[in-house]
Parts: C-alpha cells; sequence; structure tokens
C-alpha cells in the first residue's frame, strides 16, 4: 500500500509530514466544534471570537499572539530535537525554570548596567542552566539505564518549587510585597523588535535557533548522526560505526539549553521580573507543538504559532463567547491525540502496521 | 515446493486414525520483505509427538504461532481437527482445542500457579465472572493425572523455571487439547529435567493429543518424537519417522547441504574471467593477507565468546565460516570490524572494514532513510564527503547513485526510501556502501538470510564477482549457517564452534564432513554431554 501511494504521488514521502499535520488540526477542529455545539456554545460564534482575539488587529497579532508564540517556539524546538534523537525530554518545562532562575539572579547580581555585556551574558548563562537541569537525567538515562521520561517529568517539580523557594526568599523584591524578584536592570531587558508593539527580540531568537537546528539536522554530519540514534541506536552503532551515547548527551542537553533560553527569554523579553507560575505549562504544550510539527523545526515555527493563536484567542473566547478559558487547554490536549491517532491511521494504511 | 511426501502420515500411529489433529495447507506468512514461512505443508496425526526442527531463523517459531492464531497467515490454510481455522485468531484456536507453550512464558508474575491456571481457562469462571465452585480440585485432579508437580500456591515469579514450565504446561492443558505445540520447550530444562518433561507429553500424547515439539536439540527430538519435520528457509526440507532417522541427515537438512549439488563454480568462474591473473597472483604472495587473527580471545561483555581464534585472509579470496547459529560468529565479525577488542591475541586488520550483518532491517539500514541517507553510513566521517561539519549530500547522492548502478539496486532514485525497496535489493545497498567502506576487507554475515531464490543468487553472485575482480579485490570472510552457500562461494572453509574457529581441509569441502564438525564438541546443534573429537 506504502509502495502504491509512492508510486501513485511522487511527492508523497515528502508531504505526508504536512497532510497529517493538517488532518489532525482538522479533525481537532471538529471534534472541538462539536463539542462546543454540546456544550451549548454556537462553534461559529466561539471560532470568530477566537480569530477576532488573535488576529483582530495588527497590534493585537503582533502584541498578543506573537509574544505568546515565543516561549512556545523555543519550547517547542527543544522537545522536537530531543525526540529527534529518541530523547523523550518531558522536562522542558523545569529546564525553562532553571533558565529563567539563572538569568534573573545573574541580571540582578552582576555588576554590570550595560546592555552589551548582560543580555550576552544572560542568553549564555541561562542556556547553561538549562542545560545542567537536563544533565541530570541525561546522566541517569546514559549511564544508570533510567527511563527519560520519569526522571525529567520529576524534575520539573523540582524546579518549579525552587523558583516558589528562591522568590518567597533569597530573591524576593526589596519591598517584600509580592513573592517575586526585583525587576531586572534594564541592560538586561530585551530590545523590541517592531517599534510600538510589545514583540521583542526573542521572537527573532527562536526563529534564528529554528533555522539553525534545521540546518543542523539536514546538512551536517552531527544531524545525520543525530538522526540516525532517533531512526535506530542499533544501525548508528553498527552501520554507522559511531557510539550512540555522546549523540543522545548532545541532544539532552542541547535541548535542555533551548528550553532554558525560553525561559529567561520570557523574563528579559515580558515580565522583567521572575514570579511563581512564571509558565502557564508551555514546557507541556511544547510537546504538542513538536508533535504537531512532526519534529521539523521549521514546521515548528508554524505550529507554535498555531498554538500562539490558542493562547492570545483563547482569552477573546471567554470575554466575547462565554467559553471557559479551559477549553483551550482541552483543545492542546486534542491537538495531541489527533496528531497521534492520524499518524498511526495514515501508518496503518500504508501497511506498516502489518507486523505482527 | 513443500508437500511432496508431507501428507504420508508414518510412525506407528497411522493406519488406524482419520483425520489431522493439525493440518496447513500452503502457508505462507510474510514479515515486511521476510517470507518467514513460505507454501509450508505440514499434518499432524492425533496421539503422536511431533518433532519441529530447524535453524534459527528457519520458520519453526513462525509455524506453531500460525497453528495457534497469533499469526494469521497471508496465504494457505490451517485446520484444526479438519474444521478450518478462519481469521479467528487465538480465542478460534483455543476453541478447536489448541494450546500453545511459548518459549518465553506468559505468565503473571504475581498471580499463583492457580491464579495462572485459572486466568487462562474460561472453565474456571461462571458467567457472572465469579470463580466456579470445585475448579481448584479440577487442576489438582488433572495435575496429578498427568503426574506434573505443580506449585500451585506461590507467585508464580518465585518458581523456579522448571516449576513454571510446569505451570505452562498445566494451564495449557486444563482444555479440552487436540493440539498441544511447545516451543522450544526443552531449551531451560537440564537433561534430567527434558526427561520429565517427555514423561507428561507421551502420557498427553496417549491421551489422544498431538503434539508439536519445537527444539533445535537433535538428540532430543530424536529420543521424544514419533515424526519430524525440518524447515529451512521457511521452507519444508523433510518429514521422517523418527524411527528412519538418523541425526546426520537431519543435521544436513538443517543447514542445507545438498550432497547432489556442486554449485561451486558457476558463480565464481563468472568473476574469475574478468580478471583472469589478480586472483591467481595474490594467493601465492603472502604480503596479500589483508587481515590476521592470531590466538584472538574474547570473554564476557554480553557477546558469545572467542576462544583462540586465529585466520588469515588474504585479497581476493572467499573465506567461509560455517557453524550452527551463536557459536561467536558474531563475536568474530564485530572483531574483524574492529567494533570489539579482543581480551587476549593480535588482531590486525584494515583500518576500515565493510561489514554486511546478519539483522539487515535493524543494523544494516534505517528504514525510513533513503538510500542515500543508508549510504550516508559509510561517509559521514570521510573528509572527502565533508566540508566542516557540513556533509557534502551532493557528493553523498552521486556516490549513491553510483552505487545503485553498480550494484544493480532495483529503485527508482537514491532519494527512494529503503522501506520500499525489496529485501535483496536492500541487501545490495548494505552490501554496496560496505564496500565503499573498504575495499580490503568484507565481512558478509549470513548475507541471503530471509531473502528470496532470486534475490539470493544476485547477491551471492555478486559477492562471489566482488572477491575476484578488479586489480585489488577486497578479502571476503563469508560468516553462514548454510552450507550451499558456504560450500558454493568459499576458496577455503573453517568452522565455529563454541568460539573455537576449526579450518576444514580442502578434501572435506563436502557436506557430509563440514555437518558433522558443525555439530561436533558439543556445538549447539548436539548433546552436552556427547563431545567427540573433532575431525581435523
Amino acid at each position: 500500500m506504502n509502495r502504491v501511494l509512492a508510486a501513485a504521488m511522487p511527492a508523497w514521502p515528502r508531504i505526508r509530514p504536512a497532510a497529517t499535520a493538517i488532518a489532525a488540526l482538522l479533525a481537532t477542529i471538529a471534534i472541538t466544534a462539536t463539542l462546543l455545539a454540546i456544550g451549548g456554545y454556537p462553534p461559529g460564534d466561539v471560532f470568530a471570537a477566537l480569530a477576532r482575539g488573535a488576529f483582530g488587529t495588527w497590534d493585537r497579532f503582533v502584541s498578543v499572539t506573537l509574544v505568546r508564540t515565543t516561549p512556545l517556539l523555543l519550547t517547542g524546538l527543544a522537545v522536537a530535537l530531543a525526540f529527534r534523537a529518541r530523547v523523550w525530554n518531558i522536562g522542558a518545562e523545569g529546564q525553562l525554570y532553571a533558565g529563567a532562575l539563572a538569568g534573573v539572579a545573574v541580571a540582578l547580581f552582576l555588576p554590570f548596567q550595560s546592555a552589551a555585556v548582560l543580555i550576552p551574558a544572560t542568553l549564555f548563562i541561562a542556556a547553561v542552566a538549562g542545560a545542567l537541569w537536563a544533565s541530570v537525567p541525561a546522566a541517569m538515562k546514559t549511564v544508570m539505564g533510567v527511563g527519560e521520561v520519569i526522571t525529567t517529568l520529576l524534575m520539573n517539580f523540582v524546579a518549579l518549587f525552587l523558583a516558589q523557594f528562591l522568590v518567597q526568599g533569597p530573591l524576593r523584591e526589596a519591598r517584600g510585597v509580592f513573592n517575586q524578584t526585583d525587576e531586572i536592570p534594564a541592560g538586561a531587558q530585551l530590545p523590541t523588535l517592531i517599534p510600538e508593539t510589545r514583540l521583542h527580540v526573542g521572537f527573532l531568537i527562536g526563529i534564528a535557533v529554528a533555522v539553525a537546528l534545521w540546518l543542523y539536522l539536514t546538512r551536517t554530519a552531527g544531524g545525520f548522526r543525530m538522526r540516525a540514534v532517533g531512526a535506530s541506536v542499533r544501525a548508528a552503532e553498527v552501520s554507522g560505526r559511531f557510539s550512540a551515547r555522546p549523540v543522545i548527551w548532545l541532544a539532552f542537553v542541547t535541548s535542555g539549553a533551548i528550553a532554558g533560553l525560553a525561559g529567561w527569554i520570557q523574563v528579559a523579553g515580558v515580565t522583567h521580573r521572575m514570579y511563581e507560575g512564571l509558565s502557564p505549562g508551555w514546557g507541556y504544550s511544547a510537546i504538542a507543538v513538536a508533535l504537531l510539527a512532526r519534529l521539523n523545526p521549521i514546521a515548528v515555527i508554524v505550529t507554535a504559532i498555531v498554538f500562539g493563536v490558542l493562547s492570545a484567542g483563547g482569552g477573546a473566547m471567554q470575554r466575547d463567547a462565554g467559553v471557559p478559558d479551559v477549553w483551550v487547554r482541552g483543545i492542546e490536549a486534542l491537538v495531541i491525540l489527533a496528531v497521534l491517532a492520524v499518524d498511526r491511521g495514515v501508518q496503518t494504511l500504508a501497511g506498516r502496521g502489518s507486523r505482527g | 515446493m513443500g508437500g511432496r511426501n508431507g501428507a504420508r502420515v508414518a510412525g506407528d500411529a497411522g493406519a488406524a486414525r482419520v483425520g489431522d489433529a493439525l493440518r496447513l495447507r500452503g502457508v505462507t506468512r510474510r514479515f515486511g520483505t521476510v517470507t518467514a514461512l513460505d507454501e509450508v505443508d505440514f499434518a499432524l496425526a492425533p496421539g503422536e509427538i511431533h518433532g519441529l526442527l530447524g535453524e534459527n531463523g528457519a520458520g519453526k517459531t513462525t509455524l506453531a504461532r500460525v497453528a495457534a492464531g497469533i499469526l494469521a497467515p497471508d496465504a494457505g490454510r490451517v485446520e484444526i481437527g479438519g474444521q478450518p481455522l478462519g481469521n479467528g485468531g487465538v480465542g478460534a484456536a483455543r476453541a478447536l482445542g489448541v494450546a500453545m507453550v511459548h518459549q518465553h512464558f506468559s505468565l503473571v508474575p504475581r498471580f499463583t500457579g492457580f491464579e495462572n491456571v485459572a486466568l487462562f481457562n474460561a472453565a474456571a469462571w461462571t458467567r457472572r465472572g465469579t470463580s466456579r465452585p470445585g475448579y481448584r480440585e479440577r487442576v489438582e485432579a488433572r495435575a496429578g493425572e498427568l503426574g506434573l508437580a505443580v506449585e500451585l500456591d506461590v507467585p508464580v515469579g518465585r518458581l523456579g523455571v522448571v516449576e513454571r514450565q510446569r505451570v505452562e504446561i498445566l494451564k495449557a492443558l486444563m482444555g479440552e487439547t487436540r493440539v498441544l505445540l511447545l516451543d522450544e520447550p526443552t531449551a531451560v530444562l537440564a537433561p534430567q529435567e527434558v526427561e520429565g518433561l517427555f514423561a507428561v507429553l507421551r502420557k498427553v500424547a496417549r491421551a489422544g493429543a498431538g503434539i508439536v515439539l519445537v527444539a533445535h536439540k537433535l538428540d532430543e527430538v530424536l529420543a521424544a518424537a514419533d515424526r519430524v519435520t525440518v524447515l529451512r528457509r521457511g521452507r519444508w526440507v523433510m518429514t521422517r519417522a523418527a524411527a528412519e532417522v538418523s541425526a546426520r541427515e537431519l543435521a544436513e537438512a538443517m543447514v542445507g547441504a545438498r550432497v547432489d549439488v556442486h554449485g561451486r563454480g558457476a558463480a565464481a568462474g563468472a568473476g574469475r574471467e574478468d580478471a583472469p591473473d589478480a586472483g591467481a597472483s595474490v594467493r601465492g604472495d603472502g604480503s596479500a593477507v589483508v587481515a590476521e587473527l592470531r590466538e584472538v580471545t574474547v570473554t564476557g561483555g554480553g557477546a558469545l565468546p572467542l576462544r583462540g581464534v586465529s585466520m588469515q585472509v588474504r585479497r581476493g579470496e572467499i573465506l567461509g565460516v560455517a557453524g550452527v547459529g551463536g557459536n561467536g560468529q558474531r563475536t568474530l565479525a564485530a572483531v574483524l570490524a574492529g567494533m570489539r577488542q579482543p581480551d587476549s591475541g593480535e588482531v590486525q586488520r584494515p583500518g576500515e572494514v565493510g561489514w554486511i550483518p546478519q539483522d539487515r532491517t535493524h543494523e544494516g539500514l534505517v528504514n525510513e532513510f533513503t538510500i542515500t541517507e543508508n549510504v550516508a553510513f559509510a561517509l559521514h566521517g570521510r573528509a572527502d564527503h565533508r566540508r566542516g561539519p557540513w556533509l557534502d549530500w551532493a557528493g553523498v547522492e552521486e556516490t549513491a547513485a553510483v552505487l545503485v548502478r553498480d550494484m544493480d539496486v532495483r529503485a527508482d532514485s537514491p532519494a527512494t526510501s529503503a522501506a520500499v525497496l525489496s529485501g535483496g535489493n536492500q541487501q545490495k545497498v548494505v552490501a554496496g556502501r560496505e564496500l565503499l567502506r573498504s575495499g580490503e576487507l568484507l565481512v558478509a554475515e549470513s548475507p541471503t538470510r530471509g531473502l528470496d531464490v532470486k534475490a539470493t543468487v544476485a547477491v551471492r553472485g555478486r559477492i562471489a564477482e566482488l572477491a575476484r575482480s578488479g586489480e585489488r579485490p577486497p578479502g571476503v570472510v563469508l560468516i553462514s549457517a548454510d552450507l550451499d552457500e558456504i560450500l558454493e562461494l568459499s576458496d577455503r572453509i573453517a568452522v565455529m564452534v563454541r568460539g573455537r574457529l576449526i579450518p576444514v581441509p580442502h578434501e572435506d569441502h563436502n557436506p557430509t564432513a563440514i555437518g558433522e564438525l558443525m555439530l561436533s564438541a558439543g556445538g549447539r546443534g548436539g548433546p552436552p554431554g556427547s563431545a567427540e573429537s573433532p575431525t581435523p
């Protein structure tokens, strides 16, 4: 059947990922519409409200949708890279907090004020912190053989509670009113990307990381090795004659570094302070972003925007159509289920599921 | 292919019985591009113990799983007691009286023996799902009848392997059993325990059930079975009464030695014409040795051991390493390829070695990669295909295109995904890639396993040609359990038995002598206690 498909449509292998993603999105929309109708909300009105919230005006699109896209883009890339090497990093959320905390600490306590020093220094330190946070489960996986799904997930809680402790104690703001840090110095704040909007340079960093990862995976020898390890460790070691372990390490810590960047960029570009609950779960939504993009870094840009639209439009849905915001979280979950189901459906159609 | 005399019911029990307990007609089963069973006919009479023999990968387990309804055949029919087994799967087979004891037991470790037996048997439960009173007594009575000493009240996770097997057998035999399939039941047993198992099986057979005993220990099968069927490479080879067949005949049938075939020469001769001198001249020259092992020993590290292996491989020759699978051949390949360092001894080998691994689909290729990407496995570290960190994909693609042409790979282009290639074409890609890695030494490990006849001929022809053509042909080490293949292709032959490499003198290049060596010194095919001194 796969052969038949390939013969009938020469481009099929290439467009299959996009076709799957679009089919998954359409399935999600259909299911959501049905659920909304059952719930008593006219689906047309709800989707219109969502669209208005996300694209209503240029400023709304740039200042809200794209700003909310940025952390999803970076964490989505982090997850996509790890998954490409078959490293199931569920810990982008924790790595994001590690990066944000490290960036804030450096920004607040380094005696420099110049942006030329502070911005590169804090970005670097945030990436390192994310990488370090990821290196714990990476070591447990490669040295002791402990599955990374559970370790990365649990490290998320450690990071979350560490952040709570720090903003309630050592890093708490000087006035001592809220559980948050002082505002970071102006030199550490990311400049705006488009004048008159709230979109900051972090979005551009996200795009640059996406392009860099894509080039790495498709054009370099190292990226080839990473894809090979993701496809089959045994084939990599026997046919490629290289050890999979360093490749797994690299994928793991790079993924952590990118997630760490996501956290600090959110603080440096938007909130300018670190507080409890900085992330509404971007590290988890990132899994949906990456899966919907079929782990392709360039496609992550698109799927991150899709989720940014959901996030930005969710508020308008609530306000204008009276749909509770939790529906948006539900839709995200539906996307994951739809991607997995459609993917498996296509595979079964293609006859690959026939192996006993 | 099969069935010429497969239908003949031989043995003492034949005359009185009418129907077969189990009957396979022209059953074919494929896994992807691998044909595990190829039009196999098989008949099991009620009350007989039927040994099913074959090398690893011959299709024994697949046959048993098809009969048990676990796998659906791609073609052909399965009949249980004369009734067709449709697509009902395990449930339907079970209803017709088929029970299977798997090689890796299917028991719940936390449940007791009794709970495991009850879990599998509908008779243990009432319609409402409560336990049926009196079932416990029935289980105990059945165990007593069979003479099985089964521990029923201890979680099976705490039992030893022998006791677990007894639970598994009792579990299978609680219902009305017409056909009992046992997949390598003796693999986990000591010799005395094997006798105990056979006593139980004879009892079950006397009660009228047909038993299929999958095994690869010849003497055990001959001791227990009424009839024996041999499979090789998914095909039926022979069915004989156990009393009328010798261990040697069975061994030859398993490894594929056909005395009437002298395949050597046809393929080899064709290659030689291209380079009349090259082969002859280097063979006399000592400096043409491309690899040498001296007293190489490898132990531990999860690999089957090598014990003092010495060998020389010369340019332009094919050194055939015969042997029943699992005697250290894999370790030898890994040492030659430089993937494994020996514990002692000397290894002399080229910097890069081509290695066609035995498991094509999991080790030789990545299915979802294109041909080009699969070729890149050999080139990703090479300076001529790199620019700094960048891989020269255009260059790799060119190399892959040349490979596709030279190796006669049937594919539209190098951008074709490996998944859509046939097994033979996949193997040609692997072979071609491994030759890119080194023109000095090529290790081919079961290079035609799982290939159909045509592809097998093509791949063998390629290997013969490679070693005999060109200015500087590579030395080839051909590791195979298939004696036909070894005899057809090799210039020199050695046999691998329990980690030792025994050279076979030229006058012994015949199936009988090699087959005997393969089974000597307690190789896996032979009995543990009866090690004869190897014929030199």
